[in-house]
């Protein structure tokens, strides 16, 4: 049997993603005899527009550019794997999705008076094409990727978890930081993948996960989060951070808006 | 007739970038190091977050760099609300700094610059005939990513590291794992500066490099509150705006930097040569004896450069945790945090050069202003006036030499275009 043909690309990020991959080290170059890869941006010069079995693709999509690579893409892979939260829901530059628009944002950090350039709001890939597998993490977890290969090359459907942070967390008996300590947690809307690392060390969930797929109570845990005392703008902000693009999280921060009166950072 | 030479999509580099030169004759018309990444406007998003969390989005700018943007930010606010750290605290984060630009440097040097010197188009299809560089990079690799999984939590965008400390201590384990892969390492760090002193270097972008560095104080390193200049001068932190002179060129989504009008360099190369009077131990005698073929007027050296740091890197992590293990890793507190109406400005040398974070916040510790300065953006000008050097000199070659050139000049920045990227305009020919 022929070896599956991998593309792996990038659109707007941090290319922490496609650095995980690298971080599989010596495992990569194992995993590496049994594909072709016919693209990796980060890793390599070879740029085939050929078809794929399998797309690799991590970043948002921020402009005019990223957009068309994503549909050249889509149109020759077999099958588009969303990876990390950039690609998903846009991750921590869409955080001011729908709160500010491009023009301030490109105001803010370019001056005022100049000219203004086009660029889009950040999303994630599946507001454009259809994506057949998502993987979530800011960064992916390398433990996923490990597995995802090994599914696909066993012609199987890879795990995908759709239980929040807070079961790892108790799965590995750590004391619980939102109920027991009154810290800020975001676990029990986050989904679980990384084995709880941040609990684990003694910090609150920040949700870089993000929001478990549509099954986000925010609004239970704006109230729980108001209950422990904090102020409605810092909870909203911690939200927003990785699930601005999130339906949940998106009405849930529109109420408040209104609530408010609108302005923001007050 | 004029003629272009372009590199429309600069692969083997972190981000999206390209390189444009107009030739009429044989004279460069104009040059331009296109940055097109899509901007992610973290200075804009960022007002309204409460400092404890800024870090955590901060770093995020970065995937490669992570914990040298981590601990800009950190530095940065606890500048700001006047937090004194512990001495356990400020080695552990030397520990990771250091371990940082080792990951880094092997990445770079050998699965993203070494390709273009041996003929090949990436790392992984020089296994069958250099197996022993592909498998010194991963080690080397893996080496930097275990201080990175130890002390901040995970390779790429790890939160142990926080305003005030470390949330927990690293174990006792890892860092004993961490002592032998260095050991273990440097000799592999040692052929690295070997294998790149062997390369035959193109002298086509010689000319005039203006140097920037942090001063690290006594013994060489990558924190410190004063840059040097290699035209003598020594400025605090504060005074970046004048060592930067940030402004935004049409062509790229990443500002231009100038220093007196000129553009400047800043990373491995400036580092060592500015400097050089601090370094110890191994990489000393390896820079005495490279001395010559580190002319800071090439900036194709900064692969040298970086070589030699690879093995202080090394020399510096086994020095930290040994003094770790004499001092005690017991667990310590946070700091305590007080926050003001304040503003404040840091910096660190990510593994290719200064990194500045300037931030403002209100009476709650929310951030009111933000500017970030990395080092791509400082750099760009200078790559630009390099292409410019190279292909004036090499105006009668082929196309194909051309851009490869091109391409070589720009990886030896170890260019990190998503730092880079403000603004951008899309404009491709």
């Amino acid at each position: 049997m022929a070896k599956p043909k991998i593309g792996i690309y990038g659109l707007t990020g941090c290319g922490g993603d496609q650095l995980m991959i690298l971080n599989l080290e010596n495992e990569l170059l194992d995993l590496l005899r049994n594909v072709e890869i016919v693209a990796f941006q980060e890793a390599s010069s070879v740029q085939q527009d050929e078809e794929v079995d399998i797309a690799f693709v991590e970043g948002s999509v921020s402009t005019e550019l990223d957009l068309e690579r994503l549909k050249d893409v889509r149109k020759r892979s077999r099958m588009l794997i969303a990876i990390g939260d950039c690609a998903i829901g846009g991750c921590v530059q869409a955080m001011r999705n729908q709160e500010m628009t491009m023009k301030e944002k490109m105001e803010e950090v370019y001056g005022k008076g100049e000219e203004y350039f086009k660029v889009l709001e950040p999303y994630g890939l599946s507001k454009y094409v259809n994506v057949d597998l998502e993987l979530q993490g800011c960064p992916i977890e390398t433990t996923e990727i490990r597995q995802v290969f090994l599914s696909l090359l066993h012609g199987d459907t890879p795990e995908i978890k759709d239980y929040p942070v807070c079961v790892e967390c108790k799965l590995n008996e750590y004391q619980c930081l939102l109920v027991d300590k009154g810290m800020p947690c975001l676990g029990p809307i986050i989904a679980a993948g990384c084995n709880a690392r941040c609990p684990g060390l003694g910090i609150d969930c920040v949700g870089c996960r993000g929001p478990i797929m549509n099954e986000t109570n925010a609004a239970e845990e704006l109230h729980t989060l108001l209950e422990k005392g904090y102020d409605e703008r810092y909870i909203e902000n911690r939200l927003r951070f990785f699930g601005a693009n999130f339906e949940g999280i998106l009405k849930l921060s529109k109420m408040l808006r209104e609530k408010t009166g609108g302005a923001r950072g007050k | 007739m004029a003629r272009e030479i372009v590199v429309e999509h600069l692969a083997r580099v972190e981000g999206h970038g390209g390189i444009e030169v107009t030739i009429e004759g044989e004279e460069v018309k104009d040059v331009k190091m296109r940055i097109s990444e899509g901007p992610r406007f973290f200075e804009a998003i960022i007002k309204g977050v409460k400092y404890d969390k800024v870090p955590d989005v901060m770093r995020r700018i970065c995937g490669i760099c992570t914990a040298s943007h981590s601990l800009a930010s950190i530095r940065t606010i606890e500048k700001a609300f006047k937090v004194e750290v512990t001495p356990r605290t400020a080695m552990l984060r030397d520990l990771l700094i250091h371990g940082e630009v080792i990951e880094s440097h092997s990445l770079h040097l050998f699965l993203l610059a070494l390709p273009d010197y041996l003929g090949y188009p990436d790392a992984l299809s020089m296994m069958d005939k250099h197996a022993k560089e592909v498998k010194a990079a991963f080690q080397l690799k893996k080496t930097g990513n275990m201080v990175h999984n130890a002390l901040s939590g995970r390779e790429v965008h790890g939160m142990n590291d926080r305003v005030g400390g470390f949330s927990t201590m690293p174990k006792e384990e890892d860092l004993l794992s961490i002592k032998k892969a260095m050991e273990d390492s440097k000799a592999a760090a040692e052929d690295a500066v070997s294998l790149f002193a062997s390369l035959d270097i193109p002298d086509c972008t010689h000319s005039e490099n203006i140097l920037m560095a942090l001063d690290p104080g006594d013994r060489f390193g990558y924190l410190g509150d004063h840059v040097l200049i290699s035209d003598g001068k020594r400025k605090r932190v504060e005074e970046y705006r004048e060592l930067t002179n940030e402004e935004v060129v049409k062509h790229s989504h990443a500002k231009h930097s100038s220093y007196r009008g000129s553009s400047f360099m800043v990373g491995a190369l400036s580092r060592v040569t500015l400097c050089k009077e601090r370094l110890y131990g191994t990489a000393n005698e390896l820079f005495r004896e490279h001395a010559e073929k580190l002319n800071p007027r090439n900036s194709l050296n900064n692969n040298l450069a970086q070589a030699i740091e690879l093995v202080h890197c090394i020399d510096r992590c086994l020095e930290d945790i040994d003094a770790l293990f004499n001092n005690g890793i017991e667990k310590e507190e946070l700091a305590k945090i007080e926050p003001r109406k304040s503003s404040a400005i840091g910096a660190v040398e990510a593994p290719r050069g200064i990194l500045y974070h300037d931030y403002s916040f209100d009476e709650n510790g929310c951030i009111t202003q933000a500017n970030v300065i990395t080092p791509t953006a400082m750099n760009s000008a200078n790559m630009e006036k390099d292409f410019g050097v190279a292909v004036g000199r090499l105006v009668s070659e082929r196309k194909e030499n051309l851009e490869s050139t091109l391409e070589l000049i720009a990886r030896a920045y170890d260019p990190c275009i998503s730092c880079s990227a403000h603004l951008i305009n899309v404009k491709f020919v």
